[in-house]
């Protein structure tokens, strides 16, 4: 009997590709020798180890994060975030777009709250071309910010719930959420990504509908959102799950750069807003919220802090309406804009924390390089330190707690 | 003749198998059934006679798998209806009226549905899975009591069987779970043998007081026990064994907040990950027809069964429709139509823009409304299996209710949140709750020795 | 949390059955549309102006700054007849480019002076004929073109298609699969790299370096 030898498949001797009829083509090891110590201790597995590929397409990883987690039974033993899957390369299309442009290329990254996503550039435009923002726009401007940090918290309230497996509070935020957004679409024209903020000022004045939505909204808001939040901040289940999961302490928060709710909850009173004072807000009075104890703050706290938070922007929005002056909402301003050769920083204080852009001119009208610093990208970090040695259950809870979006942390 | 040449031609492979299949189930079917009704009809009831225990048991087997499909159809569209309103959504609302034939829909697209297997699956295992539960779960059905009479097997163990068959639902989770080579189904499969293992124990030991109070293991029994006012129900008796049955049912059915084995958020569908189309509508079925045997049992055991709350009063039907013999068939010719018109009368008098034909057709449904009413209220007093039957659906999908209640208001619990309260709480509750039922009976005996 | 364990889940559960019974939030679509405000950008619409005229030009810049190339134009002419674009809508993508390098302030090249370089024919023809226009040959005939102009120029290839009818994307397919076919002529090898005198450089000041600070050799 002859035997002839099967027709091979010329990458079959090439171990570099990777064939499917291999069952190892199925592991999360990668097919190449380990590149750093690191990847060498990630991808070597304990005794009884197994790794858990989530995401990028899992329910609860916010959009298109990738988590590899080493466990071991249900418990977390390590864990390996991949980034990338949401990435537009903003920076660089901020360099070929002018800086009208740019406005709008930038609203779609954390696009839960846009008018932040606005106000940064803008402002650190407004430095270069030295343009004073007329006082009624700055006002504006704080007003319908505030207003998105309610919509943005609001929303963050349902998906904790929901990561947690309620299925309600979502429903609840996206009702608060959706009255929110339809008052900025009254002013701004769009539900989501508003494209409002100009450089000198804001596209268009309040305007009747929007005034009209806002005092409904306003005289239900607070007793609306307290009713939300009954739902979870009594119920045991909720509490227990949350409280002492993802424990993140005062010197851990400051040595890793967390700003915003997360560092807030570990007691350290840092906000742009009142750190660094912009725009109008050295006018208004309100609190900066903190929450934690014994020097640091969880999960649980991380919720409740931004329940406090919602309760000082509806005082900042009232003090806002009140204060209104009168007068134009934008700033003369050539169409063409050409600032002078240099460099800005500006930074607000966003729904998730810092949110800054670093901008350098060359005296053309496109801006020679703009470097963006998200919060959620720098709040991400902190999953490697929280999530080790607890369950598959808890990485929810604390992803969840930090809030990441990833469109701002892919850029 | 051309006609029906050309409509055959035009017919599909699968159309020329079923239309003649369905011509013989139309046609030679009743015939057939004449036919041996005329012929060999006294042996076969003969036969019928001397077996009735396999018959009761094959028309019983028959009836529960049959009715099993409208009740899971049932509760999943109350499901999505109650949760969608304490959503404050409408929920489905354009499939039939207020969007009752979703679950239908949802039926036929998982039958339309690619029935796929995972690359690296064991396939027979896989294969067989859904079917383990989906059985373990029907074959449940066989001891719960309907009514009166209502029962397809009244077993002397009913109780001892239902646990046993209901423990073997994990069975079929886990080999889901393994078969699917999918490490999220892994990991729900183990999360349901852990808790299967858990939730066992404080299922079965919540039951054994109101067994000791019973004095019997039949679930039939049990039922008949609680006869009389609500207040001989035995949840007043029992309530804290009534308490820990819910909350270790909730577990048992693998319901939210305790539904571990398929927490989306966190290991995707657990076991059910890598199954589509009707296997995994099996798996579908199986979960809702355990809400409601969960239900069923909950009401069975400790709300009174088929009792009605209060004893009603006996009304016996005066008239006896037999003796009336002619004059029956007269009125049931005579009835529809004078009361259609009886009731057509004030709609076309009241108002003189009704159009005759409308008059009739209200007429007509009011006459149907009354006349199904008043069927309905004379099969309540005068048929005890019927009235045994009412209620118990009524209070079965109060509870069916209050676990749909239970998953739209509750986050779900952590897994070894859920093991602990299973052992450091529910445990030790059961016992002693057996230990103070028992004590209790001892002291009674003795009073009523001693008095 | 509340004193009594459990009060706090038969709040929530009290909650939701109260929103149970509340009036529900969701808008019927289709037959019941939401508010939109006046000032809502979502709209695609045309303006009139007072008089009852329509106000768009027919500028065709929505067209060409449109990104997804959503936007088409059409109307009546003169003679009552519907025209549905007033323009090739295959050339909006190239009128598209060229807007946004207009606008960028670099000047504008003119495609079909610079898009390729006329060839000599010709030699063209003679291969084309010896294979009888036949597409199945067609990594032949690109073979040889290659060997005659010694790449493969744009002009010959859009040649090829219009006389064998083989679709440009094919033949531009099989020209880029195979690694031998190229659309450049082949550069000159014999020159040395462009920075290899940059390198000696470096490398004489690295190991001067290296002495000064006394480091000694350092691994190439």
């Amino acid at each position: 009997m002859t035997t002839t030898t099967p027709p091979q498949h010329p990458s079959a001797d090439d171990p570099r590709i990777l064939l499917d009829d291999q069952i190892g083509a199925f592991e999360a090891v990668p097919p190449y020798p380990p590149r750093t110590e690191r990847e060498a201790e990630f991808y070597s597995l304990g005794d009884g180890e197994m790794f858990l590929n989530m995401g990028p397409q899992h329910p609860s990883t916010h959009g298109v994060l990738r988590v590899v987690l080493k466990i071991d039974g249900e418990r977390v033993v390590d864990l390996d975030p991949v980034l990338g899957y949401l990435h537009r390369g903003v920076e660089k299309l901020c360099e070929t777009s002018d800086f009208h442009h740019i406005i709008s290329q930038l609203d779609p990254l954390e696009y839960i709250s846009s008018l932040f996503m606005e106000w940064a550039p803008v402002m650190a435009f407004e430095q270069l071309l030295d343009v004073q923002v007329p006082r009624r726009a700055e006002y504006i401007r704080v007003l319908t910010g505030e207003l998105n940090r309610v919509a943005s918290h609001a929303l963050f309230q349902g998906w904790m719930a929901l990561d947690l497996g309620g299925l309600t509070p979502i429903l609840y935020s996206f009702i608060e959420r959706d009255e929110i957004v339809e008052m900025l679409a009254a002013i701004t024209g769009q539900r989501m990504l508003f494209n409002y903020f100009r450089i000198g000022g804001v596209n268009g004045d309040l305007n009747h509908e929007f005034m009209s939505r806002l005092g409904d909204w306003m005289s239900r808001a607070s007793v609306q959102n307290q009713a939300n939040t009954d739902l979870l901040n009594d119920n045991e289940i909720f509490v227990r799950r949350m409280r002492g999961i993802g424990r993140l302490d005062r010197e851990t928060a400051l040595r890793m750069g967390t700003t915003g709710p997360n560092i807030r909850a570990a007691g350290v009173p840092f906000d742009i807003r009142r750190a660094h004072p912009y725009s109008v807000y050295p006018e208004l009075e309100f609190d900066i919220p903190t929450r934690g104890h014994d020097g640091g703050g969880d999960s649980l706290d991380r919720y409740l802090l931004r329940i406090d938070e919602v309760k000082q922007s509806l005082r900042i929005i009232d003090q806002c309406l009140h204060n209104m002056p009168d007068g134009p909402v934008m700033a003369g301003l050539p169409r063409l804009l050409r600032p002078r050769p240099g460099r800005a920083w500006a930074a607000v204080e966003a729904p998730r924390g810092l949110f800054g852009t670093y901008v350098i001119s060359d005296g053309t009208d496109q801006p020679f390089r703009m470097k963006i610093h998200d919060p959620s990208f720098v709040n991400l970090q902190l999953v490697g330190l929280l999530m080790k040695g607890n369950l598959i259950a808890d990485t929810m809870a604390v992803m969840a707690s930090l809030d990441p979006v990833m469109g701002g942390i892919d850029k | 003749m051309t006609a029906i040449a050309r409509a055959w031609d035009n017919l599909t492979v699968t159309g020329k198998i079923l239309v003649p299949l369905l011509f013989l189930v139309l046609v030679v079917a009743p015939v057939a059934t004449v036919l041996i009704a005329l012929f060999v009809g006294p042996w076969v009831v003969d036969v019928l006679a001397s077996n009735l225990g396999i018959v009761r048991f094959v028309v019983a087997i028959t009836g529960v798998l049959v009715f099993t499909i409208p009740t899971a159809f049932v509760i999943i569209y109350m499901e999505m209806k109650v949760i969608a309103r304490m959503n404050l959504r409408i929920g489905p609302d354009r499939v039939g009226p207020y969007g009752s034939l979703m679950s239908v829909v949802h039926g036929l697209k998982f039958l339309s549905k690619e029935d796929f297997t995972p690359t690296g699956a064991d396939v027979p295992v896989f294969t067989l899975a859904p079917v383990v539960v989906f059985l373990a779960t029907v074959m449940t059905f066989l001891v719960v009591p309907f009514g009166p009479g209502l029962v397809a097997q009244d077993l002397n163990i009913g109780l001892l069987y239902l646990f046993a068959i209901g423990g073997m639902n994990v069975v079929g989770l886990l080999m889901a779970g393994w078969a699917s080579f999918n490490k999220y189904s892994l990991l729900g499969g183990l999360r349901a043998a852990a808790q299967a293992v858990s939730y066992e124990i404080p299922l079965t030991l919540s039951v054994v007081g109101l067994v000791l109070l019973a004095g019997t293991l039949s679930v039939y029994q049990i039922g008949a026990a609680q006869a009389g006012w609500f207040t001989d129900w035995f949840v007043f008796r029992q309530p804290l064994g009534a308490l820990i049955f819910l909350i270790a049912g909730t577990a048992e059915a693998n319901r939210s907040p305790l539904d571990m084995t398929e927490a989306d958020q966190e290991i995707v569908a657990g076991f059910a990950t890598e199954y589509s189309g009707m296997r995994f509508a099996f798996f579908f079925f199986a979960e809702y027809v355990n809400v409601f045997v969960m239900s069923a049992l909950i009401v069975t055991l400790f709300f009174g069964a088929w009792n009605a709350p209060f004893p009603f009063p006996d009304v016996a039907p005066a008239l006896d429709p037999g003796s009336l013999g002619i004059g029956l068939v007269l009125l049931l010719a005579a009835a529809p139509v004078a009361l259609t018109l009886l009731f057509a009368a004030p709609f076309y008098l009241a108002r003189s823009s009704t159009p005759a034909w409308q008059a009739l057709l209200l007429g007509f449904i009011t006459f149907s409304v009354v006349a199904v009413g008043g069927l309905l209220g004379a099969a309540y007093l005068g048929l005890d299996w019927f009235a045994g039957l009412a209620w118990f659906m009524v209070k079965t999908f109060v509870f069916v209710f209050v676990f749909v209640w239970m998953r739209g208001t509750f986050p779900r619990v952590r897994i070894d949140q859920l093991m602990g309260f299973a052992w450091k709480w529910l445990l030790p509750a059961s016992l002693l709750n057996l230990f103070v039922t028992a004590a209790a009976i001892l002291v009674v005996e003795a009073l009523n020795k001693a008095g | 949390m509340s004193t009594i364990p459990g009060m706090g889940m038969v709040r929530g559960m009290g909650l939701t059955l109260r929103r149970f019974f509340a009036p529900k939030a969701t808008i019927q679509w289709p037959e019941v549309h939401a508010d939109v405000a006046p000032k809502f950008r979502g709209r695609l619409q045309l303006l009139y102006d007072e008089y009852g005229t329509l106000k768009c030009e027919t500028c065709f810049q929505c067209a060409q700054a449109c990104p997804i190339e959503c936007i088409d134009m059409g109307g009546m002419d003169t003679k009552g007849r519907f025209h549905v674009h007033w323009g090739p809508p295959e050339t909006y993508g190239e009128r598209r480019e060229e807007s946004a390098v207009r606008r960028s302030g670099r000047p504008v090249a003119d495609h079909a002076f610079t898009r390729f370089e006329a060839i000599d024919l010709a030699p063209l023809d003679a291969i084309l004929e010896a294979h009888d226009y036949d597409p199945r040959d067609m990594l032949a005939i690109l073979e040889e073109t290659q060997a005659a102009y010694g790449h493969l120029p744009v002009a010959a290839l859009r040649h090829i298609s219009r006389v064998t009818g083989a679709w440009y994307a094919m033949i531009y397919g099989t020209a880029t699969y195979y690694r031998h076919l190229r659309f450049e002529p082949p550069a000159v090898t014999d020159a040395p790299p462009a920075g290899a005198a940059q390198r000696e450089l470096e490398d004489a000041y690295r190991s001067a370096l290296d002495t000064a600070l006394g480091l000694g050799g350092r691994p190439s």
